[in-house]
Formats: C-alpha cells, sequence, structure tokens
C-alpha cells in the first residue's frame, strides 16, 4: 500500500514518529492549561513542556531534535505563553546543548537527561523572572517561594515524560510493515 | 564533543536567537498578533474537548467521592433555609418600604443595561508570571478585547485582552497588568487597583494612591468607579489589610477579590453597556 503512497517504510516510520512526538507535544500543552493550571497541585503551577523538548532533542539527537524544539517552542510562543519570545530563544538552545552533551559527555540515560532537563528549566524561568525583576514586576521573595519549588515539583513529571518520548522513539523506530 | 555539535546544530541556535529576536521586535512595534490567532484558534477545539472531558471527571469525583459531605451540607442547608425563611417574611415588609424609598428618590435598578455573552473557561495560563484564562466564545460571538467579564453576581473577574475568532483571552484582576479605577464603597475614597500577582502578595490585589487620612476597615467594599472600560458599581473585592506606600504619603490597602477565581468555571462578558 505505501508504495502507492511512494514512500518507503523507513520514511513512514519517521513520519509517525514525528506525528506521535507533536501529539505529545499538544497533550503535554493540554495538560499544562487545562488540568495543572486550574488544579495547582501545592498551588503550584507545573511547566512540563521544557521537559518533553529536552527528552526529544537528548533522544533525537541536536539536528532532528533541535528542529522539533524550535518549531515547538515558537507553536508554545504563538499559543499565547508568557514571554514566549524568550522561550523561543532558550528552549532549544537549551535542548541542543543538552544533547549534545548528552551524545558526547554523558550518556542519554535517565539521569543526565533528568539533571539536563533540571537546568534547562530553571534557566528558562530564571530568565524570565530576572526579565520581570528588571521591570519591577516581581520581587525576589517570589522566586524561592513559587519559581523555585515550581522548576522542583514540574521535575516530577520527569520520568512520565521519558517513558513517552522513549516509547515513542521506539515505536517509530520498531514499526514493521 | 565536536562530532555531535554539528554546523546544522549551531545554525538551529543561530535561527532560534534570532527568531526570538525578531518576535520581540514585531511585539515592540505592532499590537497585531496573527500567527497567535492563527495557532489559538487551532487550539481551542482541543482546549475545549480537554475541558470538557475533565468537568466530566470532576462532576463523577464530586459525586462518588463527596456524596456524604453533600449529604451533610444538604442537612445544614435545610436548616439554614429554615432559619431564613422566617428572616424572609420579615424582610417581605422591609422589601417593600425600600422599593418605595427607592422610588422616591429616583434610583433605578442597577445594570439593567449591561449585555451579557456566557462563555466557559476552556483553560488556564500555565505560568506563574501571568493570571489569566481562555474562553470558548470570541469576535464570532460578538466579544472583543477591552470588554469586562464578570460573574454572575456582577464581581469583576478580569478583562478581554486578546481575542480570536473562537476564543478570548481574560486577564484576571489578579494580574498585575491591569489597573482599575475604583473607590470604597462605605467611604467613597478613590484610588486604583491593581493585581499583586509575583509581587509577594499573591492572591491579593492592592489599591493604591488613597489618602493619606483615610480610614480603612476591614471587610469594606470596593467597587468600580466607572469608565470607559468597566462600568459603574461593579463589586472588585473587600478590604483586608491597609498601609502607607513605599513614599510614605500615600495609604494602600490589600483586597481580597470578591470573585472566587480558583473555581470558576463560567463567567459573563459585558460586551454593551450604557455609559
Amino acid at each position: 500500500m505505501l508504495s502507492h503512497l511512494h514512500i518507503t517504510a523507513r520514511q513512514w516510520r519517521t513520519a509517525l514518529k514525528w506525528t506521535l512526538y507533536a501529539a505529545s507535544l499538544l497533550l503535554t500543552m493540554i495538560l499544562q492549561t487545562v488540568i495543572l493550571a486550574k488544579h495547582p497541585p501545592l498551588g503550584l503551577k507545573l511547566n512540563p513542556v521544557p521537559l518533553l523538548l529536552v527528552c526529544v532533542c537528548v533522544r533525537e539527537g541536536p539536528e532532528g531534535g533541535g528542529l522539533f524544539a524550535l518549531l515547538s517552542a515558537l507553536f508554545w510562543c504563538l499559543s499565547g505563553a508568557d514571554y514566549g519570545n524568550l522561550s523561543v530563544a532558550i528552549l532549544p538552545v537549551g535542548a541542543i546543548l543538552s544533547a549534545v552533551l548528552c551524545r558526547s559527555v554523558l550518556t542519554t540515560r535517565f539521569f543526565p537527561t533528568f539533571l539536563c532537563c533540571l537546568v534547562v528549566s530553571a534557566i528558562h524561568d530564571s530568565v524570565i523572572f530576572c526579565l520581570k525583576l528588571l521591570l519591577a514586576a516581581g520581587s525576589p521573595a517570589y522566586y524561592t517561594a513559587v519559581v523555585l519549588p515550581g522548576i522542583l515539583l514540574s521535575m516530577v513529571l520527569m520520568p512520565l515524560i521519558y517513558l513517552l518520548v522513549k516509547a515513542v522513539h521506539k515505536t517509530g523506530g520498531s514499526y514493521d510493515l | 564533543m565536536k562530532k555531535h555539535f554539528s554546523a546544522r546544530a549551531k545554525w538551529l541556535i543561530v535561527i532560534a536567537i534570532l527568531l526570538a529576536m525578531g518576535i520581540t521586535v514585531f511585539h515592540a512595534v505592532s499590537t497585531r498578533r496573527p500567527g497567535q490567532t492563527v495557532v489559538q484558534t487551532i487550539l481551542a477545539p482541543f482546549r475545549s474537548a480537554g475541558s470538557t472531558l475533565v468537568r466530566q471527571v470532576e462532576r463523577y469525583y464530586d459525586y462518588v467521592f463527596q456524596y456524604e459531605s453533600l449529604q451533610a451540607e444538604n442537612k445544614a442547608l435545610r436548616e439554614q433555609i429554615m432559619a431564613m425563611e422566617e428572616d424572609v417574611r420579615s424582610a417581605d415588609s422591609l422589601q417593600r418600604e425600600n422599593e418605595r424609598l427607592h422610588q422616591l428618590l429616583g434610583l433605578v435598578e442597577e445594570h439593567k443595561d449591561y449585555k451579557r455573552k456566557a462563555a466557559y473557561i476552556i483553560s488556564w495560563n500555565g505560568s506563574n508570571w501571568k493570571s489569566a484564562f481562555t474562553i470558548d466564545k470570541g469576535t464570532g460571538s460578538g466579544i472583543e478585547e477591552g470588554m469586562v467579564a464578570i460573574t454572575e453576581y456582577g464581581q469583576v473577574v478580569g478583562l478581554v485582552t486578546e481575542s480570536g475568532p473562537n476564543w478570548s483571552t481574560v486577564t484576571t484582576v489578579l494580574d498585575s497588568a491591569l489597573g482599575i479605577s475604583a473607590s470604597v464603597a462605605s467611604s467613597g475614597y478613590t484610588g486604583k487597583v491593581e493585581g499583586a500577582l509575583a509581587t509577594g502578595s499573591e492572591g491579593l490585589l492592592r489599591m493604591n494612591y488613597l489618602p493619606t487620612d483615610s480610614v480603612l476597615r476591614n471587610n469594606d467594599q470596593v467597587l468600580t468607579t466607572g469608565s470607559t472600560v468597566y462600568p459603574r458599581g461593579l463589586i472588585i473585592g473587600y478590604i483586608t489589610n491597609a498601609g502607607f506606600d513605599e513614599t510614605g504619603v500615600a495609604k494602600y490597602a490589600l483586597l481580597r477579590p470578591a470573585a472566587d477565581l480558583d473555581n470558576l468555571e463560567q463567567v459573563f462578558i459585558i460586551t454593551d453597556y450604557e455609559n
């Protein structure tokens, strides 16, 4: 059947994999804005999108994963995310550097990916907080009371996202026609 | 390291930075958001479906796990109704007297001129930087930027700050970006109410520029004074604390929002009113 569509099995597998990644992003965004933002655990709003982008980038490499991170960050920015313009720069750059670091110095297993996610999330939220502070629209106490605990609590979702990305990677790779 | 840090990866980094700069410049020079309108319009049905699903799950959860507490609440409410019926009987005569006095003073019924549009909340802003939510109605239903969102009790929820064909973003009163001219109902002192998000008084509002000699009492009601955006007489909140601002010249008051923003499901947008 695929021969009628003029695509090879390998191309089909790749397309399926990236479609599933895109669906994961959509699901994560809905989870964040519809469920977690309405019922914030411990009163803190969690931010799982950076975790997903870093996980995908580490798993797929700095080129494919980096492009996905860039497009996803752009989509996230256009969906009305606050300071989305900063996210467009910080998230892809953070994800690409994480992928390079994991693949060359560390490994792509859970713990190094977890560390990279934590660092990228912390940098992302801290840069936005600093900007808010510069614009005199925030207080330092807010960082320790809300922002930092929010980053740490978001990491609770990391194993789930890691397993999801691993499963998508595996499904895409092991698809047999 | 060099093997993995290819030229393509470097190019992606450069593109990301340029794109971020481009978006920042575009947002600074233009108020139009064509990309955002398209993406939000695409996302609206997904958010709407997700929100409906969550509401159904919440209802099922409430039914299963809160049956006993609802039964107890029902009993307490029945007792309360009995007591209130007694009060109503005596209030009826007072009500008739009140109506007569109103007519005598030539007062008109408040908020009769409002044209409202009901809308459901489909998603909340997911960040800690902003207090806003998205509703399932937009320009297609006559909702535009600058319209006020209220509860069914006339409590101010926020302002429509963005609008698309089937969605609108409402920035709540808790957000520090909003400023509302307001007055204390009991004393008439006027000031400006702003959200206190990210300033260390989360969940509260701050009424600034109150006179130095103003006397404020806890639970005093704060209402909108009326402007081109906010109709007059909407309830913003209740005073919980007061003090002098950083300059030591003007007073400020902290308010508890009148609307229960944590448990909102539906809001009403005032699409038109007699100014």
